[in-house]
C-alpha cells in the first residue's frame, strides 16, 4: 500500500518558498533531510554533490531539506558543492515530524503521484546506488550512521539550539568574506533599506580600483551596514566615499601599496553633532560607535567592493590599526582657529568631510614649553622621524591633531594658525650633511653639506585640526602617504541626515 | 535570508593573451618603466639581452608609479610593440 508524502511549503535558497507538489509536478523527487550538524549529512551532500546534475538530467529531482535556517542551509551546500535545491525547515520541524523521521540523513524518494516509494536511512553507498541509478565513489565508508533529526528533540533542547542559531547568521559573514575580520551586521535587504533611505540604490558613485568596481548607493550602503553604521551616518560616509573616488586622492594606489596608509576621515560642520560624532575625549580611538563605524565602512569599500583587501590585493608590509578606519570630527568649539572646512573654502555652517591619506598617529606630550616657538618647534620636530627619519623633505600633507590646551596656550599667545604653521615649518631644518645617510632624498643628495633642508616644501604641507579632551597636553601627528601624488580631497555632506 | 552584497557581482570575461611569438628576432618591444628607482637599470639589462637576440626596443616611462598608465602611453606601446616588458618596484 502506498503512502501519501505529507504535503509541505518551505522557504528555498534561490528565493520564495517551494511546495511538495510543485517538486513531483513532472517526474519524482528525492527528498533528502539534513542537518549541519551531522557529518554524516555533510558526507552526504558531498558525495552525491558530483552526481546531482547526471540524476537530475535523468528525470529525478534532488532536493535537500535542512532542519536549519535558509543561510545556513545555503552556506552548507556552498561548502559541499550540492547544487540541487535546498529547502529550509524551521523549528520545531513539523515536516521532519509529518515524515515520521528518527534521523539525518533520510532519503525519500516520492513518486510522481505523491507517494513515498522508498527510503534511505544514513549513508548507505549501496542502497541509494540502487534507488538512485548512479555509481557512487567506492572510497570508505560506504556505510555510517547518522544523527537523531532535531524533530526528535525535546523542548528544552530544541530552545537552546534554536538560541545558538542566531550566531550563525554572523559566522555566514565570515564564510562570505564579508568582514575586515571583525564580526559584521548582516546587509539583510531591510537594513540596506533602512541605510538608503529612500534613495536610488543604483546612483553610481564611480569605480572603485583596484577592482574597478562599480560603486552604487546600494554597495556603500551595504558596507555602512556591515560596518554597523546607524542610518543617519550613511550621508558622511557617502561623502567619504565620493572624496576618496576623485582621481587626486589615488585611491586605487594607496589600497595596493606596501605603505602602511589608511584613510583618515576628518568631520567639520554641524552634522558632528547630528550623529554624535566624537571629536573630544578619545577622539582618535574607540568609545563612539559614529566614529568607529564610518571609518569603517569607509574601509570596508575600499577593501571589499573595491577589491583591496589585505594580503589579498593591498599588500600593505605591516597594515596599521587605522585601516580598520579612522574618522573624528574637529572640535571647533574647543578651537580658537577657524575650522579646517573653512581653511578648505567652505562656509562655517556647510557640513564637510575631508579626507586624508595617511600612516598610523604618533603622539606628542609637551607639558612644558613656555612659548609658542618651542611647542611649535616641539610639534614639527615630532614629525622630524616621520615615514623616515631622514627623508627631508616629504614631499606629502602632514596632517596634525592639535589637543584644545596645546590650541588654547597658542590662542592666549595670540598664535594664529598660520603663524603656528609657518613657526613649525621653520622650526624642522637640518644641514643636508647630517642627512645624508641611508636612504635619503635625491634633494639632500645633491645639496651643498651646510644647505638647510625643511622637513616639509611648504607651510601648506602642515595642516592642523584640533580635537581631544579638555585636559591633557597630548597632540599627534600622522604620518603621511608619500609616493602617490595623494591629495587631501574635501567634500559636502550630499544630503541632510 | 538575503543580503545585499557589497561586491560588484559582474563576471568580467579575461583578455585572452596575445599568440607568443615564436622568435625575438625582429619583433619590437615596448620596454616599459614605472618611474620607480632602480626599473631603469633592470630595463637597460633586459634591453641589452633583446637586442643581442635582435629585437628592436623602445622605451617608455610612466609618470608615476602609483597610477595606472595613461591611456595615451597605453595607446603608443600598443602601437609601436609586437611584445611589452614592465619594470616593477624597487
Amino acid at each position: 500500500m502506498s503512502i501519501a508524502a505529507p504535503a509541505f511549503s518551505l522557504a528555498s535558497a534561490t528565493g520564495g518558498s517551494v511546495a511538495l507538489a510543485e517538486l513531483h509536478d513532472d517526474g519524482p523527487a528525492l527528498l533528502l533531510f539534513v542537518s549541519e550538524e551531522c557529518p554524516t549529512c555533510t558526507l552526504t551532500l558531498r558525495r552525491l554533490a558530483p552526481h546531482v546534475s547526471e540524476i537530475t538530467a535523468a528525470g529525478l529531482r534532488v532536493v535537500a531539506i535542512f532542519e536549519d535556517p535558509l543561510e545556513v542551509a545555503a552556506r552548507v551546500a556552498r561548502r559541499t558543492g550540492f547544487a540541487g535545491l535546498v529547502l529550509s525547515e524551521p523549528s520545531p520541524y513539523e515536516v521532519s515530524r509529518a515524515y515520521e523521521l528518527q534521523s539525518l540523513p533520510t532519503a525519500v524518494l516520492v513518486d510522481r503521484d505523491g507517494s513515498q516509494s522508498a527510503r534511505v536511512v544514513g549513508w548507505d553507498a549501496e542502497a541509494l546506488e540502487t534507488l538512485l541509478s548512479v555509481a557512487l565513489t567506492d572510497e570508505p565508508p560506504r556505510r555510517k550512521p547518522g544523527c537523531a533529526a532535531k524533530s526528535t528533540y525535546d523542548a528544552a533542547a530544541l530552545r537552546e539550539l534554536d538560541a545558538a542559531g542566531e550566531l550563525d547568521e554572523l559566522e555566514d559573514m565570515f564564510e562570505l568574506g564579508w568582514t575586515d575580520g571583525l564580526p559584521v551586521t548582516p546587509p539583510t535587504r531591510d537594513r540596506v533599506a533602512a541605510m538608503l533611505a529612500g534613495r536610488d540604490p543604483d546612483e553610481l558613485l564611480g569605480e572603485m580600483p583596484p577592482a574597478m568596481a562599480r560603486v552604487t548607493l546600494e554597495r556603500v550602503a551595504a558596507c555602512s551596514v556591515l560596518a554597523g553604521c546607524r542610518p543617519e551616518y550613511f550621508a558622511v560616509v557617502a561623502a567619504a566615499v565620493q572624496a576618496v573616488l576623485e582621481p587626486g586622492f589615488n585611491v586605487g594606489g594607496q589600497a595596493v601599496t606596501t605603505q602602511p596608509v589608511g584613510q583618515v576621515v576628518v568631520v567639520n560642520g554641524p552634522v558632528r553633532d547630528v550623529i554624535g560624532l566624537n571629536g573630544s575625549v578619545g577622539a582618535l580611538g574607540p568609545g563612539w560607535r559614529a566614529n568607529m563605524t564610518i571609518g569603517r565602512a569607509l574601509r570596508l569599500v575600499i577593501s571589499l567592493t573595491g577589491g583591496g583587501f589585505p594580503g589579498r590585493l593591498d599588500r600593505s608590509t605591516l597594515g596599521n590599526p587605522g585601516k580598520l578606519g579612522l574618522c573624528f570630527a574637529e572640535d571647533e568649539e574647543a578651537s580658537p582657529w577657524e575650522p579646517l572646512h573653512v581653511s578648505r573654502g567652505y562656509d562655517a555652517r556647510q557640513s564637510v568631510v575631508t579626507v586624508f591619506g595617511a600612516d598610523a598617529p604618533l603622539s606628542i606630550s609637551d607639558h612644558r614649553s613656555t612659548g609658542p616657538e618651542e611647542l611649535a618647534r616641539v610639534l614639527g620636530e615630532a614629525a622630524g622621524a616621520t615615514w623616515s627619519p631622514n627623508w627631508w623633505p616629504l614631499g606629502g600633507t602632514s596632517l596634525f591633531v592639535i589637543c584644545p590646551e596645546h590650541a588654547r596656550s597658542f590662542a592666549e599667545w595670540g598664535w594664529s594658525k598660520s603663524r603656528v604653521r609657518e613657526a613649525m615649518f621653520g622650526a624642522v631644518s637640518r644641514p643636508a650633511a647630517t642627512l645624508r645617510w641611508g636612504e635619503t632624498t635625491p634633494l639632500v643628495q645633491s645639496a651643498d653639506d651646510d644647505r638647510p633642508i625643511g622637513k616639509w616644501s611648504s607651510p601648506d604641507d602642515i595642516v592642523l585640526v584640533v580635537a581631544g579632551g579638555e585636559a591633557g597636553r597630548f597632540s599627534a601627528v600622522f604620518g603621511p602617504c608619500l609616493g602617490m601624488d595623494a591629495e587631501a580631497i574635501s567634500k559636502e555632506v550630499p544630503w541632510n541626515t | 535570508m538575503e543580503y545585499v552584497s557589497p561586491f560588484d557581482e559582474r563576471r568580467r570575461v579575461p583578455e585572452p593573451l596575445a599568440p607568443r611569438p615564436a622568435s625575438l628576432a625582429g619583433a619590437r618591444v615596448a620596454l616599459l618603466d614605472i618611474n620607480k628607482r632602480r626599473g631603469d637599470e633592470f630595463l637597460d639589462r633586459i634591453e641589452e639581452l633583446l637586442r643581442a637576440r635582435g629585437a628592436e626596443t623602445s622605451r617608455f616611462v610612466k609618470q608615476i608609479f602609483s597610477k595606472p598608465a595613461g591611456p595615451e602611453i597605453v595607446r603608443r606601446i600598443a602601437d609601436r610593440g609586437d611584445l611589452a616588458v614592465e619594470g616593477l618596484a624597487d
